[in-house]
């Protein structure tokens, strides 16, 4: 990295990571207990989906699943 | 500012409290049936090649040090720890080896520790970039498990989860860091945090299937935190075994006499992003407030029950007591802390409080409503749904295999992904944005600078560190924090560094950083 090549390859999207005030954190659409519920799982293609990868989920593996105390 | 107390205190508003998380991912192989866990972290880490340095400042480590005062002589992990080193030398690694030490060109540090790799994002500014360089994180994951399954030979050889539990009483973790003024005391964080720490769950939980601990093992039912059943203390400098609330460590990875690192080792490692942005947002919010007027809001009786009661609670549900003898519930606890934030300034500091009340709402109407935010609720759901797909019923390990499968980092085998590209799971990220943190460090504080030292002048360190950078032939220096610094300043900086002769160029702008930070530490 060089000093130039610092500001020259952020593209625009990027630089916003730094200034809190210019870019912030998207902002909740609706909300409050009067708005719709956050979306289920109903839809079908998602549904379709997901229980595709359950099914690949071996019904063993978190007993087998074994790892040292960490931190 | 406000209170008695804080008469006389330097201004440090939130936005100012440098913070970092450091999160610990559990690792298996899935093509043989016994293999050796320090190896495979280790070479995990090792398979990442993309590194300016490789060499870790360990002498600047002290996980001895403790805020309440000295230094124990040892740790209840020592002789857990004693032994994996004298089995990691059977194996022929040195410490050094084991490691697999990698500081990142983001800024980072990536390497083995405990058997699990670990990634700590660079020293961060503002939640945003956190959040960021966390997931940048991810996909450096993923991209060594790309480049070892490769010399392995054996495509989905591994399997890397971002949880903290094995289900079967081992614990990893996800610890944050907040560097505070050395002024703000650690009994007045440990008095005035805790009751936070313990409430946040409701809202910060990655949720688990099970319970384990001394009181719980072997149990199933659901519970909202994956680490309140390994808490045991409510503070202590141990972190493997006897695991505090609050840790007591002292090592400030800068002046100390100016600064101290407030070191948690309590929350859960999330998959979402938007309660990674409020674990570190709402509790920077708490320490600005508590150093403004550092006088309680809340104080439970038994904090330590009390996390593991709010975890195992239906829906985090149930009423606590509190010191002076009442009752709250976890909700409640939020909310005055809530109320009594001080020193909103940014609009950052703003989103974390508006979604911070817009949580709270939504929790208090049905806690349903937080599915698109909140781990233990979306993973609920998708349990309690695939039980009814499935047939599993309560107790049937496929769930926990299922909740393990969450936490999967792999884009095409975990269960977290797909909620989170349809849109049921928010993202705050850009996609585009985070290939360019996985190379390119923040733009303020010290990880920037840190990051073009080790650029420019690679060959001539002889290691490196958070704070130190230690020249071949022993000379050394120690970054400031530069917290006062904007983005153009630093990158004036990084200018100056990149077209630098020899290092001793870097001397006077250390001194300047440090003047600055003394400058606008007296005003």
């Amino acid at each position: 990295m060089n000093g130039a090549g610092f500001h020259e390859v952020r593209p625009q999207s990027f630089v916003g990571i730094e200034d809190q005030d210019r870019v912030p954190l998207p902002t909740r659409k609706g909300g409050g207990p009067d708005a719709p519920a956050p979306k289920n799982l109903d839809p079908k293609p998602i549904r379709d989906r997901m229980l595709d990868r359950m099914k690949k989920v071996d019904p063993k593996q978190s007993e087998r699943y074994r790892q040292r105390t960490g931190e | 500012m406000g209170g008695a107390e804080s008469r006389g205190r330097r201004e440090f508003p939130p936005g100012k409290i440098l913070c970092g998380i450091e999160t610990e991912f559990g690792i298996i192989r899935r093509d043989v049936e016994e293999s050796d866990p320090v190896v495979e972290s280790m070479e995990l880490v090792r398979s990442f090649r993309e590194t300016s340095f490789g060499t870790w400042a360990y002498e600047e480590e002290d996980p001895r040090a403790d805020a309440r005062g000295g230094r124990a002589d040892r740790l209840a992990q020592d002789e857990e720890e004693e032994a994996f080193v004298r089995s990691d030398l059977k194996r022929g690694f040195s410490f050094r080896e084991s490691k697999s030490d990698r500081i990142l060109k983001n800024g980072a540090r990536f390497y083995n520790d405990h058997t699990h790799p670990e990634y700590s994002t660079p020293e961060c500014l503002s939640i945003r970039e956190l959040v960021v360089f966390d997931r940048a994180g991810t996909e450096i994951l993923r991209e060594a498990i790309r480049l070892r399954e490769s010399v392995l030979g054996s495509p989905g050889a591994l399997g890397l989860y971002r949880n903290n539990t094995d289900f079967h009483g081992h614990s990893y973790g996800c610890h944050e860091n907040y560097l505070l003024p050395r002024e703000m005391s650690f009994d007045e964080i440990v008095r005035g945090l805790t009751a936070f720490l313990v409430a946040r769950i409701i809202l910060t939980g990655a949720g688990k299937v099970g319970q384990e601990g001394e009181d719980g093992l072997g149990k199933s039912g659901y519970q909202i935190s994956q680490r309140a059943d390994f808490m045991e203390v409510r503070t202590g400098v141990d972190t493997m075994q006897r695991r505090p609330l609050v840790n007591s460590r002292d090592e400030p990875h800068a002046d100390r006499n100016r600064y101290r690192r407030l070191h948690l080792i309590v929350g859960d490692a999330n998959m979402s992003e938007w309660q990674t942005a409020m674990k570190v947002g709402m509790t920077r919010l708490v320490l600005g407030s508590l150093y403004a007027r550092p006088e309680p809001v809340v104080e439970l009786e038994d904090p330590v029950r009390t996390i593991r009661e709010i975890s195992r609670a239906q829906n985090g549900r149930v009423s606590v007591r509190c010191r002076n003898g009442r009752t709250m519930t976890a909700d409640e606890i939020l909310s005055c802390y809530r109320e009594r934030l001080d020193g909103i300034l940014t609009e950052e500091d703003r989103w974390i409080v508006a979604e911070w009340d817009q949580a709270l709402q939504d929790y208090q109407a049905d806690p349903h409503r937080l599915r698109d935010r909140v781990d233990w609720v979306a993973k609920s759901e998708l349990l309690e749904w695939a039980a009814q797909e499935m047939s599993l019923v309560p107790g049937d390990p496929g769930l926990q295999s299922l909740d393990l499968a969450y936490h999967d980092i792999d884009p095409q085998e975990g269960l977290f992904w797909p909620l989170e590209e349809e849109g049921r799971i928010r993202r705050l990220t850009r996609p585009e944005e985070v290939p360019f943190a996985m190379s390119k460090p923040p733009g303020r504080g010290r990880a920037p600078i840190r990051a073009a030292i080790l650029a420019r002048f690679g060959e001539r360190i002889q290691e490196a560190g958070w704070e130190r950078i230690v020249f071949s032939g022993g000379r050394a220096i120690d970054l400031p924090p530069c917290l006062e610094a904007d983005e153009g300043e630093v990158a004036r900086l990084v200018g100056r560094i990149a077209a630098m002769e020899n290092p001793e160029g870097l001397e006077p702008i250390v001194r300047a950083l440090e003047e600055k930070g003394e400058r606008n530490g007296r005003s």
